[in-house]
């Protein structure tokens, strides 16, 4: 029998949802006959920020914008990497310590291309993507550090300095 | 075809000129100084990001101090402060991101 070399059809799955992250759904939807690896990222809820104690996070996304950036990212990686497939699910809402704030899984034939796609994968992710979290503390609650998206060049000429 | 308005950048107060209504999006701590989430302004067609930046930092100085780790965007991309806008634009200013 002839091995088919025709990958899936499916499309990458890229959600952002309020219920607990199905790991194993988003592992078992990117992974096929024809991998040969599947990379995980588990970004889970640390109990400690800046030497204080954690009690939970809040995560808050401009949802229609989170969605369009991460689709950006699956694009990206599709073309940038030799992988088959990507899954990338981002919680919002109230998370406890422990939990999972965001899963990425990538399926490749040879694993560089999961390892390397993952890593790009989420350290975008967390350069581009319009989500926040709101640190809770037992003294107070602080939105966390983030970084500045890149933001395109100002057509406009500077005023001069003086 | 629309001109732009000769109005000031400050001035969200369009005599002559065509006017363009556009929504705004406050998010994190945007959101509690403003106090809201989302909000809908009329302003000069072809007005840029910025100005509509001032309105809001005018009322909320707070605002104003948290400029430079700001990014806007325009429907749904990010968009240089000196972007035309136009009606039925929405426009979201985005504090640094911290997903993940």
């Amino acid at each position: 029998m002839r091995l088919s070399m025709t990958k899936s059809s499916q499309p990458d799955l890229l959600a952002l949802v309020r219920d607990p992250i199905d790991q194993a759904a988003l592992i078992g939807h990117v992974r096929a006959a024809e991998d040969g690896a599947v990379v995980t990222f588990d970004g889970c809820v640390r109990n400690h920020s800046h030497g204080r104690r954690t009690l939970y996070l809040d995560y808050e996304a401009y949802e229609s914008m989170a969605l369009a950036k991460i689709r950006e990212i699956a694009q990206q990686i599709h073309e940038k990497f030799a992988i088959h497939q990507v899954a990338i699910a981002h919680r919002l809402g109230r998370l406890e310590i422990g939990e999972t704030s965001v899963f990425i899984a990538v399926s490749s034939a040879h694993r560089p291309a999961a390892f390397d796609a993952c890593r790009f994968a989420i350290d975008t992710l967390k350069r581009t993507v319009p989500i926040w979290k709101k640190e809770y503390f037992e003294d107070g609650a602080v939105w966390a550090d983030g970084e500045k998206p890149p933001a395109p060049l100002e057509t406009r000429t500077a005023k001069p300095a003086s | 075809m629309a001109r732009h308005s000769s109005a000031g950048y400050n001035s969200l107060v369009s005599l002559s000129s065509q006017t363009a209504r556009v929504k705004v999006l406050f998010f994190g701590r945007l959101k509690e100084i403003v106090g809201q989430a989302e909000d809908s302004v009329e302003l000069p067609d072809g007005a840029p990001i910025e100005a509509l930046f001032s309105h809001y930092g005018a009322s909320h100085p707070e605002l104003a101090r948290f400029r430079a780790s700001l990014v806007a965007s325009r429907n749904q991309e990010f968009a240089a402060w000196s972007t035309p806008l136009h009606s039925g634009d929405e426009v979201a200013f985005l504090p640094p991101v911290s997903g993940g």
